[in-house]
């Protein structure tokens, strides 16, 4: 794809307010959240999860490999590789690249028994350790089979697939693995299917790139970095980047000055302890956000649809009532970032 | 807790490990300085610093040769000798290359830095840039030179990923099994990789369908390679590092944030070095929201106008006030839930040291210091 039409596609939907922004990712068949480790991948995925279904969307949420943050959020547990419905209308899965890789196999082996020799011995397991890319392509490909089967009646008829991608290494050498693989094995079965992959990941009309990030230094250096070589490099570019964890701006400039006159009169007049406690808290949300202003504007000035900002949620514990809230916080930001 | 970085007799290697985003090279270049404050020959070794910590270092950038950090500002203020602080840049790649070089002869390294499969499992393999972190802090440690090392572990999602994917590295390069499965079908002649009679095991023919052929051939040459020339020195190398992690020179801190995920993290890194009989210094838990001390919170159910008697402000705001406030101490109390829950699961086995959440980013070396300050707290 060429900057060009990438660019147009970019700039329209900026016209857009938030609520069509957000129908027009959830029209995507499959919305795939990438970003560094520990910025809250899993919290944006579900909070994306509980929107898309509040708009009546039919949704499957995808973590990949070892993570089972999200069935620690739902189910207490870790989720099944069969897709299990733990909301309304959404349902739940892991994706588990040796389960595929043994699916594949027997796949291509006409002989069952041969097949089960194959993926029960100990050189199975070596393989999938060994052999580069594997374990992601064979996820990539779980996920693609699942974009086969979405929107169709039966058995479970997802409007949207919705990937927690995985932190490990880089994220653009995941979205560079069909190419390199396409490269290195050349021809057989599995670079047919790869093939018809990459071509789900690179069509914007069924698939769009999210990134999150914090206002920090490094996640927003690694953020740009992976914005721009995306695009550029790859021409898959990221179409929303989300920001995470902000302190949101509550107090307006005449407040501001408000809250230092109300300081010097609790010094002054020698007022319950209490009163400048209150003024202390604001004192630290304020300076809170003014630290991560320069990575919002960062973000903001290096990325064409601009980033949603995620408000800060004040516990280290999140239930799916807190990440209902997040969402519906995330969608007001959206609309009050929309308004001119 | 941290005194053995200041204990003249204390451990000459600490390793800082830990999930993603919580703090680590920041913390590592504080106990750098704290060791080096303490007079000792320090340095420190990480992984994709940020920027402004090489400003705060007083380093243009960092790189991978070693880096002396200018403390002149801090000696003339300091009252005792301080030591010396250095700082290097781990590039996995670049050493896992240097490794192979050291042990096979030119034109089998040149052999092998060619393979395709090599340059895949060096630069991007899960454990390559952890083998390598371990492997240049031996040799660090063997030139003798420091007082005190410190190893920033890479960035990986799982604390434990430090302890086991050099592991598992080394069980993909060095299985013998993969050995006898493959060397009936292997015909005469050295590197002769389209020799290999895939055709004639039904296993193998399986696995050039699932990889490709070429992809398949890639692999084994690497791996005859390997195992003629490399395997050995590879194995004993690694054999020796761990004795070396195991060992009183070495001390492991779990550094960890309040949120859920980072402390499980800890706490089963914790573990692991326990079922190892690995020396833990203990959790350092950073970034943690302290209620705002002092004085008692203000009773949730008061109003403005009860808080903040005679104060001239308009209730809209004190509102606001109030619910920031809720918000805040909210996120302490979590905080402070988290951590007593460590606390009691690890009572009388291992230390916990909080860091406070820092308002102001760290951009110079009194930012750092006073980072040591809490450390010593």
């Amino acid at each position: 794809m060429s900057d060009g039409t990438a660019g147009k596609n970019n700039r329209d939907f900026l016209k857009l307010n938030a609520d069509s922004q957000l129908a027009e990712l959830f029209s995507r068949r499959l919305i795939f959240v990438m970003g560094k480790g520990g910025v809250g991948k899993t919290t944006i995925s579900t909070a994306l999860a509980i929107a898309a279904e509040r708009m009546g969307k039919r949704v499957l949420l995808a973590e990949i490999g070892d993570s089972d943050a999200i069935g620690q959020i739902f189910i207490n547990d870790t989720l099944p590789e069969a897709p299990l419905k733990i909301a309304d209308r959404i349902w739940g899965a892991r994706v588990n690249p040796k389960t595929e890789l043994a699916l594949y196999v027997r796949h291509h082996i006409n002989s069952k028994f041969f097949a089960n020799r194959i993926t029960r011995s100990r050189l199975f397991d070596y393989l999938v350790a060994a052999a580069p890319g594997l374990r992601e392509i064979m996820s990539l490909g779980r996920i693609w089979r699942w974009t086969q089967e979405a929107g169709s009646a039966e058995p479970f008829a997802y409007d949207l697939i919705i990937v927690d991608a995985p932190a490990t290494g880089h994220a653009l050498s995941l979205l560079r693995l069909p190419r390199v693989l396409i490269e290195m094995i050349r021809f057989g079965p599995i670079v047919k299917e790869v093939r018809e992959l990459e071509s789900v990941l690179r069509d914007p009309a069924r698939t769009w790139l999210t990134l999150v990030t914090l206002a920090e230094e490094l996640p927003t250096n690694e953020a740009l970095q992976l914005y721009q070589a995306a695009d550029a490099d790859l021409g898959m570019p990221f179409k929303m980047i989300f920001i995470n964890a902000v302190y949101p701006r509550v107090f307006t400039k005449p407040e501001l000055e408000r809250i230092n006159d109300l300081k010097s009169f609790c010094r002054g007049n020698d007022t319950d302890a209490s009163c400048l406690k209150l003024l202390e808290a604001a004192d630290h949300l304020i300076r809170m956000r003014r630290r991560q202003q320069p990575y919002i504007d960062r973000i903001k000035s290096k990325t064409r649809g601009g980033g949603v900002e995620v408000p800060v949620y004040y516990t280290n514990h999140l239930s799916i009532g807190d990440i209902g809230d997040i969402a519906s916080r995330m969608i007001r930001q959206m609309r009050e970032q929309s308004e001119p | 807790m941290l005194n053995p970085i200041f204990d003249p007799d204390g451990p000459k290697i600490i390793v800082n490990c830990g999930s993603g985003g919580v703090g680590k090279t920041t913390l590592s270049a504080a106990m750098g300085l704290a060791g080096a404050l303490a007079g000792k020959k320090t340095i420190v070794l990480t992984i994709d610093p940020a920027m402004r910590l090489a400003d705060a270092l007083g380093l243009s950038e960092f790189h991978a040769d070693v880096q002396r950090v200018p403390l002149d500002k801090i000696s003339s203020a300091a009252e005792s000798s301080v030591g010396e602080l250095y700082a290097m840049m781990l590039e996995p790649k670049r050493t896992f290359d240097e490794l192979v070089t050291r042990y096979a002869t030119p034109e089998i390294s040149r052999k092998i830095l060619n393979n395709r499969y090599y340059q895949h499992i060096s630069n991007n393999m899960a454990g390559s840039n952890e083998y390598m972190a371990m492997e240049k802090l031996y040799e660090t440690y063997h030139e003798g030179v420091y007082d005190l090392i410190v190893l920033d572990t890479p960035p990986t999602r799982r604390a434990l990923d430090f302890l086991e994917a050099p592991q598992r590295l080394l069980n993909v390069l060095g299985h013998s099994f993969f050995w006898k499965l493959i060397k009936p079908y292997l015909k005469a002649g050295r590197w002769s990789l389209r020799m290999l009679n895939v055709m004639a095991s039904p296993i193998l023919r399986v696995v050039g369908q699932v990889i490709g052929r070429q992809a398949l051939n890639d692999l084994i040459g690497f791996f005859q390679v390997w195992d003629e020339a490399l395997y050995q020195g590879f194995n004993r190398r690694a054999e020796a590092v761990k004795a070396l992690l195991g060992s009183d020179e070495t001390l492991f801190f779990a550094i960890a944030t309040p949120q859920r995920f980072p402390l499980q993290e800890a706490e089963f890194f914790w573990e692991r070095l326990k079922a190892n009989r690995m020396p833990f210094g203990g959790f350092i838990i950073n970034r943690v929201h302290a209620s705002i001390h002092d004085v008692p919170a203000p009773p949730i159910d008061q109003t403005a106008a009860q808080i903040c008697p005679g104060a001239p402000v308009d209730s809209q705001l004190i509102e606001k006030i109030l619910l920031n406030y809720r918000y805040i101490q909210r996120q302490a109390e979590s905080d402070a839930a988290s951590i007593r829950g460590l606390e009691s699961r690890v009572a009388g086995l291992a230390g916990v040291k909080t860091i406070a959440a820092v308002e102001e980013e760290i951009i110079d070396l009194a930012g750092l210091l006073d980072l040591v300050g809490y450390l010593k707290e």
